[in-house]
């Protein structure tokens, strides 16, 4: 029983819950698809979020069990960031319904850093699979990290989009602080051992 | 090492964005000195005058002290507009977050 509950196919079930529910209620009345741009680009950055934060975690309190259960987990909470951002974009171009004035607007700064976070979310989602790592070898771990510029392009695209930040920093603060207690504790490891190289024999 | 440079470089160049577009490009909510809500027009005449004159209205609220309306201008432009509540005056329009009209 714990062993189906810990299934990854479950955890897929839960992760498309929202999806659902927002899918639902498009197919009921597709004029929600207003509505539903917002909350869909909500679930993409929280997705990315929380694939996000596994590895600043593990640099702060180490290997611990919990960790591994959501580094296992990581590769599904990344793709479906993507997922819900493919949503994000349907519900958009619904919305929007005209295809002159959706090219007018992806010139606009708030909407093009959009698209391109998109784009790379899409490459790290088409390769997050055991076949392109081994193809792509190093290269797999570069394109990976991809997801530090599109974070950012994700949060100028929500600032620019709402016209306020606080939205965006509720959720993108916390991954932030993490990111930057990583940074610390590695710069720390990093002169410790310059400094022990350095130290007279 | 390639890596961090790359990264110095997309910090730059968002830098670069914030420091040309002054903070004003992004909506900044507007607000309206209006009085009391009696004395406010409704948001059903503003909606309606709105549809008269070729708009698509998807919603409306206030905010701000004004009402903020989310449509489609008679252009075909999709927008987020502020008007008076009393004079329904259009004081603000802003395209995905980039102002098109500002009063």
């Amino acid at each position: 029983m714990l062993r189906f509950l810990n299934a990854l196919p479950l955890f897929w079930a839960i992760l498309a819950i929202p999806a659902a529910v927002m899918l639902v209620t498009f197919a009921r009345d597709p004029v929600t698809a207003f509505d539903l741009v917002h909350p869909s680009g909500e679930f993409s950055v929280r997705m990315m979020i929380l694939a996000m934060m596994v590895s600043p975690l593990r640099a702060i309190f180490g290997r611990r069990r919990w960790l591994d259960w959501w580094l296992a987990r990581r590769r599904s909470l990344g793709v479906a960031a993507f997922g819900y951002g493919m949503l994000h974009l349907v519900f958009y171009l619904y919305d929007m319904g005209d295809w002159g004035q959706i090219a007018e607007e992806a010139l606009i700064f708030s909407i093009w850093t959009g698209y391109v976070a998109l784009l790379i979310f899409a490459a790290m989602a088409l390769t997050s699979n055991a076949a392109s790592q081994r193809a792509l070898r190093r290269n797999w771990k570069r394109l990976q990290r991809l997801v530090y510029p599109a974070a950012l392009l994700i949060a100028l695209h929500w600032i620019y989009v709402d016209g306020e930040w606080q939205d965006m920093a509720m959720h993108l603060v916390p991954l932030l602080v993490l990111e930057v207690a990583r940074l610390i504790i590695m710069f720390n490891k990093r002169s410790g051992r310059t400094g022990q190289q350095l130290a007279p024999r | 090492m390639k890596f961090s440079q790359a990264m110095m470089a997309v910090a730059a160049a968002t830098a670069m964005q914030f420091a040309a577009s002054p903070s004003a490009e992004a909506t900044g909510k507007m607000k309206c000195e209006a009085g009391p809500q009696s004395s406010w027009k409704s948001r059903n005449d503003l909606e309606a005058k709105l549809k008269k004159d070729g708009w698509k209205v998807k919603k409306s609220k206030v905010d701000g002290g004004c009402y903020e309306v989310y449509g489609v201008t008679p252009e075909g432009q999709n927008v987020e507009a502020y008007f008076h509540p009393v004079t329904m005056e259009k004081l603000l329009v802003a395209q995905r977050g980039k102002i098109i009209f500002k009063k």
